[in-house]
C-alpha cells in the first residue's frame, strides 16, 4: 500500500505522458505517406470524375437510364452494388448513388485498413516502432497519431468526393452526404484495422482480419439488399449498409451516419484498452511451441515454399469458399425473384438466363480475387527477399531459379485449388437450394474456365519478379484494380473495346451462359507458361535483395 | 595436398549507385585455414561475402570459390559450403527446430545425433517458434545448421553477434573443432579476442580494398612495439634517437613505441640511463587496426569509403 502511495505522483504525470511526441508522429506519419495518401484520394476523384462523365455518353436519354436500372433493381444488381434508392425515377447521381458509391465505401475502407496497419503493427513488428517509443514517445502516441493521420486523410478523402460529385453536376446536398459517407465509413474501418492491429503480431494477419471484417460487411449488405429494394434489416447490420442507407440525392437521410461514427468511436476506444492490457511488440493471443523436427515435406525448396504460402492459402481460401457458399445459397432467392419480373425482363434473360448469367459472374468475381490473392502471396515472396530469408536459402544448393519457381509453383496449386473448392462449394449450395444437381457442374465450369486468366497474371507477376521487383506491389495492384472494375463494370461503363481485351478475363467464354472456347485457353495457358519461364530466366540474371 | 585457394579473388569491384563498395577487392583463402576479415562497418565485408554467395554480382575483376565462379556455378558451390550472416531472420512461424532441419536438407543429408548435440551445446530449446527466438538465439539456429552440414567451408559473417560470452566459448570451440576436420573458414568479426583466438591469417578491409593480410605475427613486424621504462635518469634525451615515437613521461615511467627495426639502437640508447624495469609488448590487433582504419589512417587515404550492404 506504501507503495502505491509512494507512486502516485508518477502515475499522477503519467496520465499527461501518454501522448507525448503525438505532433511530430502525425507529421513523421503525414511525410511517410506523402504519396500513398495523396494518390488514394486522387483516385477516389478520379473514379467519380470518370463515371459522372461517362454516365451521359452511356445512356445519354432518359429511357436508355431506365432500361439499364431495371436490370440493376434486379436482386443480383442489388447484390452486388446497393439498395437502390429512388429507382422509380433514376437521374444520373441516383444512379451513381446506387450503383459506384458502395465501391468508394468499400475503397475508402481499404485505404484506413491498410493505413492503420502500416503505422501501428507491421511498425512494431519490423521493430522500428521500438526506436520511436524508446524515445521521448508516450506509449498511446503512435496508435494516436495514426489515427489523427486517419481522421485527417478521410475529411480530406470525403471533401474531395463532394466536391468531384458537385463538380460533376450533381445536386449539393445528396454529393455532402456521399463525401461524409466516405469519411465516416472511412473512420468506422480505421477503428476496426485500430482493434485488429492489437490482436495479432503479425501486420499481415492483422490486415487480413480487418479484410475479414469488410468481407463480411459486403455479404451482410448484400444479403440483405437482395432481400428488399431499399435494403432490409441485415443491410443495417453492416458498417458498407449505413452509408448507402443515407439515399444520397432520393431521402438525403444523415441518421444512418451516425452508426458509422458510433462503430468508429466503440472500436477506437477498444483499440486503446486492447493496447493497455499487453505488451509491446505482443499479441493478444500467445505463440505455442511446435515441432523440433521438421517434417519430410520441408526438406525441399517447394515444401518450403508451400509451408511459407500455406498461411495465407488457408485465410483466402476460407473466406472466399464462405463467400461461395453464401452467393449459392441465393440461388433460390434469385429464381423467385425472377418470377415476379416483368415479363418483358422475363423475356430477356429467361430463368435459364438468369442462372446461367449468375454463375458466370460469381465465377468471375471470384476469379479476380483468386488474381489478387496470387499477387498478394507473390508479395509473400518478395517479402523473403527483402527480409534477408532468401539470403539464407540461397546460400544453400537451391538455385534463384527454383527458388522463385517454388513459390510460383505453390501459388498456382494454391490458385486451381482455390478456385475448384469455390467452384464445387457454390455449386452445391446452390444445387442444395434448388434441387438441381446439375447446378454443380455448371458451377465448377463458370469458375474453372477462368483459371488460364488466373494463371496468366500470376505470371506476370512472376515475370515483375524476375525483371523489376521494385514494380511488383504497384504495377501489380493497378492491374488487379483495371481487372477487377472490368469485371464488375464492363457493359456499364462503356469502355473502349481496344482497353477492354487487355484483360485477359476478356477473352474467356463466361461458362455456363457462353460454350466453351479452346483457342483462347490455350493461348492464355502458353502466355503464362512463357511468361512463367520469361520470369524464372529473369531471376537467374539478376542480384538479390540489392538495396 | 591441394594448396590452390579456396577463396581468391582478383580486382574486384562492386558499386551501388555513386558508392564504390567494393574497389579492387584481393582476397586469397587458402585450404584449411581460418581466415579472420576484419574492417569497420560499411568496409565491404558484407558485400565481399554475398559476392561470394553469387547473391551479387561483381562489376569488374573476378572472384573464384574452390577455381569455380560464385555466380555461374551457385548452386553446385553451395553443395561445399555453408554460411552464417550477422543478422538472421528466420520464418516466425517455423521453430528453430524446422528452420535448422529445412537448412540441412536444402544442403543434403541431416545428421540429427550431431544437430541435437549441437543444439544441446549452444543451449537451444528446438520447439520454439521463432517469432519468440531474441537476436542471439536466432544466430544460434543459423550457426548450428552450418555447423552440422558436412561442407568444407564457412562463410562466416559476423557470426557471433548477439551471442552471450559462455556460448561464444561454445562458438570458438566449434570452429577449432571444424579447422581440425580441415574445414576452411572465412571469419568476419569484430570480436578481436575470437580472431585472436581463431584466426591463421587476417585480411584488413577499408573502403573497399584489402590494405593488410598476414599471419598476426606477419603483421605485427610491420607495427612498432610499446615499451616501458623506469630509469633512474632522465629518458628526455630518447626522443632523439631514431626509431622512437610518441615519447611520454608520466610518474617516472616512460612511455615509447619503437620501429621494430630500429629495436637494437634504441636499447643501446636505453642502457646508460640506467633501468629498473621495462615492459615491452608487441602489438596487440587492435593497434594494427587502429592504424589502418583509425583518424590517422583515414588522413593517409582519401578514397571514398565503402558500404556494407
Amino acid at each position: 500500500m506504501t507503495a502505491t502511495l509512494a507512486n502516485a505522483p508518477v502515475r499522477d504525470r503519467s496520465l499527461r505522458a501518454p501522448l507525448t511526441g503525438l505532433g511530430t508522429l502525425v507529421a513523421f506519419f503525414l511525410r511517410r505517406d506523402r504519396i500513398r495518401l495523396p494518390a488514394w484520394i486522387a483516385g477516389l476523384s478520379l473514379y467519380i470524375l470518370y463515371i459522372g462523365s461517362a454516365l451521359p455518353a452511356i445512356a445519354p436519354d432518359r429511357e436508355t437510364l431506365k432500361s439499364m436500372v431495371t436490370l440493376f433493381a434486379e436482386p443480383v444488381g442489388r447484390m452486388f452494388t446497393g439498395p437502390a434508392f429512388g429507382m422509380d425515377a433514376p437521374s444520373y447521381e441516383r444512379f451513381f448513388a446506387s450503383y459506384y458509391a458502395p465501391y468508394l465505401f468499400i475503397l475508402v475502407a481499404l485505404m484506413n485498413i491498410f493505413l492503420i496497419t502500416r503505422h501501428t503493427r507491421a511498425e512494431e513488428q519490423s521493430g522500428r516502432a521500438e526506436l520511436i517509443r524508446s524515445n521521448v514517445t508516450g506509449r498511446y502516441a503512435p496508435l494516436t497519431a495514426s489515427l489523427v493521420v486517419a481522421v485527417i486523410s478521410n475529411f480530406l478523402a470525403g471533401t474531395a468526393v463532394s466536391l468531384v460529385s458537385v463538380a460533376v453536376d450533381f445536386p449539393v446536398a445528396g454529393s455532402v452526404l456521399v463525401g461524409a459517407g466516405t469519411a465516416l465509413t472511412g473512420l468506422a474501418f480505421a477503428g476496426i484495422a485500430a482493434v485488429t492491429a492489437q490482436l495479432s503480431e503479425f501486420s499481415r494477419t492483422a490486415s487480413g482480419l480487418a479484410g475479414i471484417v469488410l468481407g463480411a460487411s459486403f455479404v451482410l449488405r448484400a444479403m440483405g439488399d437482395m432481400a428488399a429494394m431499399g435494403g432490409s434489416a441485415l443491410s443495417w447490420v453492416s458498417p458498407l449498409g449505413w452509408p448507402a442507407q443515407t439515399a444520397p440525392y432520393v431521402l438525403n437521410r444523415w441518421a444512418p451516419l451516425a452508426l458509422s461514427l458510433l462503430l468508429a468511436l466503440v472500436t477506437v476506444t477498444a483499440a486503446y484498452v486492447l493496447q493497455s492490457l499487453r505488451d509491446f511488440g505482443a499479441s493478444l493471443i500467445a505463440v505455442r511451441p511446435g515441432s523440433a523436427r521438421a517434417r519430410p515435406s520441408l526438406g525441399s525448396p517447394f515444401g518450403l515454399a508451400a509451408r511459407i504460402q500455406r498461411t495465407s492459402f488457408f485465410g483466402w481460401g476460407a473466406g472466399l469458399i464462405a463467400l461461395g457458399l453464401v452467393d449459392g445459397a441465393f440461388m433460390q432467392a434469385l429464381l423467385d425473384a425472377g418470377e415476379d419480373m416483368p415479363a418483358a425482363l422475363q423475356e430477356i434473360l429467361g430463368s435459364e438466363e438468369l442462372v446461367s448469367g449468375y454463375l458466370a459472374f460469381l465465377g468471375l468475381f471470384i476469379s479476380v480475387l483468386i488474381t489478387a490473392y496470387t499477387l498478394s502471396a507473390m508479395q509473400t515472396a518478395r517479402g523473403e527477399e527483402l527480409q534477408g530469408r532468401a539470403d539464407l536459402v540461397l546460400a544453400t544448393p537451391v538455385s534463384r531459379t527454383s527458388w522463385l519457381g517454388s513459390h510460383a509453383a505453390a501459388v498456382a496449386v494454391g490458385a486451381i485449388l482455390m478456385n475448384l473448392a469455390v467452384g464445387v462449394g457454390t455449386g452445391i449450395a446452390a444445387g442444395v437450394v434448388t434441387g438441381q444437381a446439375s447446378l454443380i457442374g455448371d458451377s465448377i465450369a463458370a469458375h474453372a474456365g477462368l483459371l488460364p486468366a488466373i494463371l496468366v497474371l500470376l505470371a506476370l507477376w512472376v515475370v515483375l519478379f524476375g525483371y523489376a521487383p521494385r514494380l511488383l506491389a504497384p504495377v501489380g495492384w493497378a492491374v488487379i484494380g483495371f481487372v477487377a472494375v472490368l469485371a464488375i463494370f464492363s457493359d456499364l461503363l462503356d469502355l473502349p473495346r481496344w482497353l477492354v481485351q487487355f484483360s485477359p478475363f476478356a477473352h474467356l467464354a463466361a461458362l455456363p451462359q457462353e460454350s466453351f472456347n479452346f483457342t483462347p485457353v490455350t493461348i492464355l495457358l502458353v502466355l503464362a507458361a512463357l511468361g512463367g519461364v520469361a520470369g524464372l530466366f529473369g531471376i537467374r540474371q539478376r542480384e538479390i535483395n540489392v538495396t | 595436398m591441394n594448396k590452390a585457394p579456396v577463396i581468391a579473388t582478383r580486382n574486384l569491384v562492386k558499386t551501388f549507385g555513386n558508392t564504390r563498395a567494393l574497389d579492387g577487392l584481393e582476397l586469397e583463402v587458402t585450404p584449411g585455414e581460418v581466415h579472420g576479415f576484419l574492417g569497420p562497418n560499411g568496409a565491404g565485408k558484407s558485400t565481399t561475402i554475398r559476392v561470394l554467395l553469387g547473391l551479387l554480382r561483381a562489376d569488374s575483376g573476378s572472384a573464384q570459390l574452390f577455381g569455380q565462379d560464385p555466380w555461374a556455378d551457385a548452386v553446385p558451390l553451395h553443395r561445399r559450403l555453408a554460411y552464417v550472416p550477422g543478422d538472421v531472420e528466420l520464418w516466425p512461424n517455423l521453430t528453430g527446430g524446422e528452420a535448422i532441419d529445412v537448412f540441412a536438407r536444402l544442403r543434403g543429408q541431416i545428421d540429427h545425433r550431431r544437430r541435437d548435440e549441437l543444439c544441446e551445446r549452444f543451449d537451444l530449446d528446438p520447439t520454439k517458434k521463432a517469432r519468440t527466438y531474441s537476436k542471439g538465439n536466432r544466430q544460434k539456429v543459423a550457426l548450428i545448421s552450418a555447423l552440422v552440414s558436412d561442407v568444407e567451408l564457412l562463410l562466416l559473417d559476423e557470426p557471433t553477434a548477439g551471442l552471450d560470452p559462455l556460448m561464444e566459448v561454445v562458438f570458438q570451440q566449434c570452429i577449432a573443432e571444424a579447422k581440425t576436420q580441415g574445414k576452411t573458414v572465412l571469419l568476419s568479426s569484430h570480436i578481436l579476442a575470437q580472431v585472436e583466438a581463431l584466426a591463421d591469417r587476417i585480411s584488413i578491409i577499408r573502403s573497399g580494398k584489402i590494405v593488410e593480410t598476414g599471419s598476426l605475427s606477419e603483421l605485427r613486424h610491420m607495427t612498432r612495439t610499446t615499451i616501458e621504462v623506469e630509469t633512474s635518469r632522465p629518458t628526455t634525451s630518447l626522443a632523439n634517437v631514431p626509431g622512437v615515437h610518441d615519447l611520454s613521461i608520466k610518474d617516472g615511467v616512460s612511455h615509447l613505441l619503437i620501429d621494430r627495426d630500429q629495436m637494437e639502437g634504441v636499447v643501446q640508447a636505453l642502457a646508460p640511463l640506467g633501468v629498473q624495469s621495462l615492459i615491452a609488448h608487441p602489438p596487440t590487433l587492435e593497434q594494427l587496426l587502429i592504424r589502418h582504419y583509425g583518424p590517422e589512417a583515414e588522413k593517409d587515404e582519401s578514397a571514398p569509403r565503402g558500404q556494407d550492404q
